[in-house]
């Protein structure tokens, strides 16, 4: 078998229509979701959309909505071998002021992946959704979905009444690690429902505003999860930082590293330097990928996070900030592009091969025709 | 050229007790000098790190390794804490708890009828 080329970290597939849902969904809920849907309110408007206006599928419906279009229009048009499939329009549950609503709606949600998605081609790969807000929920949605193999991590939105290292949270990351699977948060809800708003200092004005600073909260969740040692408590535990962006990283382990040489017994849990932590748990996506106008900035970036272990390629397909994985990646120093392309997502999936549907299968020599 | 050592007198042992500490200058050097239970120990009063007169810090002790969400207290008077950046340094040894490489320069304490002696 060939080893995959291309693995995308971030690919967003939606719901074509609302009661597409209600077969996964318990009778009681019908008319709250065919009213409100996933109902964490606010929000930004983007004057472009947040979807791709060539993304539409072949009948007309929502971008990403139709799992055999998007094989066409994204998976072979780049030759990617697998997508990790993050959801669309309903990761923010976790921020809807009811529970028991989030909680039916995850579950919802994976039953109708598995049938949807999962079934239609081996290409795709599930996050399992969770709502972060009542964790027993959380932890029982996990154990029910790690059983399908397809499922490669559990997901939530990274926006969050509190930071994620919090032992409220410890319930998740205890059932992620029992299953062996990855923890990923993905950005895009912070603000709306019951989380903080997206800065200390308040609400942004317009979504470009908003957009620009959602590496803030990312800086504070992966900060909280190593000063709480949730990385002590759950060693294998990897957590997956998802389009929340890369070049705030060294500032923020290095500040870490700094002041644990003063707060240590703060924190007397902590057995190594708080970056030696973040390397070895935490992983990040490229997309949005930092455009600097030297690129070699980025590549010193890049050495600054050990992106050879810790980045993988992601593409936000069909979201307007789309990165084409031809030209995205061109700034980036070779010998990091092919893991940033594949190895790292191989290695934390465990997707070693090809899947059979894929050309790269059925070819007799490595190598082959795709760039 | 270095200057050949000698024991140069800095206290007496009961003084050191009941003050805490004592930071004396010996040959221009300032040092501060501490007992730790029946052992007595001098270091250079700079911190490696920022140049903090670092002998000025509280002795302490301090939170030990423990298990995510447990405290324990130990090591009582045998931590030094820079008085600037918080840099906790073992009394005993003169290293920093986190980063083992950085450590504090010590010299050697000798005792004698109740009197304290550097040797520099």
């Amino acid at each position: 078998m060939a080893k995959p080329r291309i693995i995308d970290a971030d690919v967003h597939n939606a719901i074509a229509q609302p009661k597409d849902l209600l077969p996964y969904l318990p009778r009681a809920w019908h008319s709250y979701w065919l009213s409100a849907g996933p109902a964490y309110g606010g929000g930004w408007v983007s004057p472009i959309s947040v979807l791709r206006k060539d993304a539409k599928t072949d009948d007309g419906g929502m971008p990403g909505s139709d799992p055999h279009y998007m094989l066409k229009h994204h998976f072979e048009k780049y030759g990617i071998d697998y997508g990790i499939l993050t959801g669309s329009g309903i990761l923010g549950i976790s921020v809807n002021p009811n529970p028991d609503y989030a909680n039916v709606l995850a579950s919802a949600y994976n039953d109708w992946l598995i049938e949807t998605w999962m079934k239609a081609s081996p290409v795709y790969k599930g996050s399992i959704l969770i709502n972060h807000s009542d964790p027993q929920a959380a932890a029982k949605e996990i154990d029910r979905m790690a059983k399908h193999k397809d499922m490669v991590q559990v997901i939530m939105c990274s926006a969050s009444r509190m930071l994620y290292g919090q032992r409220f949270f410890h319930p998740i990351y205890e059932a992620a690690e029992r299953n062996g699977l990855p923890v990923a948060f993905h950005p895009g809800t912070e603000g709306r429902g019951i989380s903080g708003p997206p800065t200390p200092s308040g609400y942004p004005t317009s979504y470009f505003e908003w957009h620009n600073i959602l590496p803030i909260n990312y800086m504070a969740h992966v900060n909280s999860l190593v000063c709480e040692g949730v990385f002590e408590k759950f060693p294998k535990l990897k957590v997956v930082a998802i389009e929340g962006g890369i070049a705030w990283l060294p500032h923020l382990m290095w500040r870490m590293d700094k002041n644990y040489k003063g707060l240590r017994d703060q924190v007397p849990w902590l057995k190594r330097l708080p970056s030696e932590y973040i390397l070895e748990h935490i992983r990040l996506t490229t997309q949005p990928i930092e455009e600097p106008r030297n690129s070699e900035h980025l590549n010193q970036i890049l050495d600054m996070v050990d992106a050879g272990r810790t980045v993988m390629f992601s593409s936000d397909y069909p979201h307007w900030d789309f990165d084409n994985p031809r030209m995205a990646l061109a700034p980036i120093r070779k010998d990091l592009r092919s893991r940033i392309l594949a190895d790292n997502a191989m290695e934390l999936y465990g997707l070693q091969d090809v899947p059979d549907s894929s050309p790269l299968a059925t070819e007799s020599s490595e190598g082959g025709v795709r760039p | 050229m270095s200057s050949p050592t000698a024991r140069y007198p800095v206290c007496k042992v009961e003084d050191l007790k009941s003050e805490g500490r004592i930071i004396t200058t010996v040959k221009g050097v300032e040092v501060g000098i501490f007992s730790v239970g029946d052992r007595y120990y001098a270091w250079r009063n700079m911190c490696p790190h920022g140049a903090a007169p670092v002998c000025e810090g509280v002795v302490c002790g301090t939170r030990l390794p423990s298990l995510v969400y447990e405290y324990k207290y130990g090591r009582e008077q045998e931590i030094l804490r820079c008085p600037w950046h918080g840099w906790e340094f073992d009394l005993t040894t003169g290293r920093h708890l986190v980063d083992q490489d950085v450590k504090l320069r010590g010299y050697p304490v000798e005792v004698a009828e109740g009197q304290l002696y550097l040797v520099m």
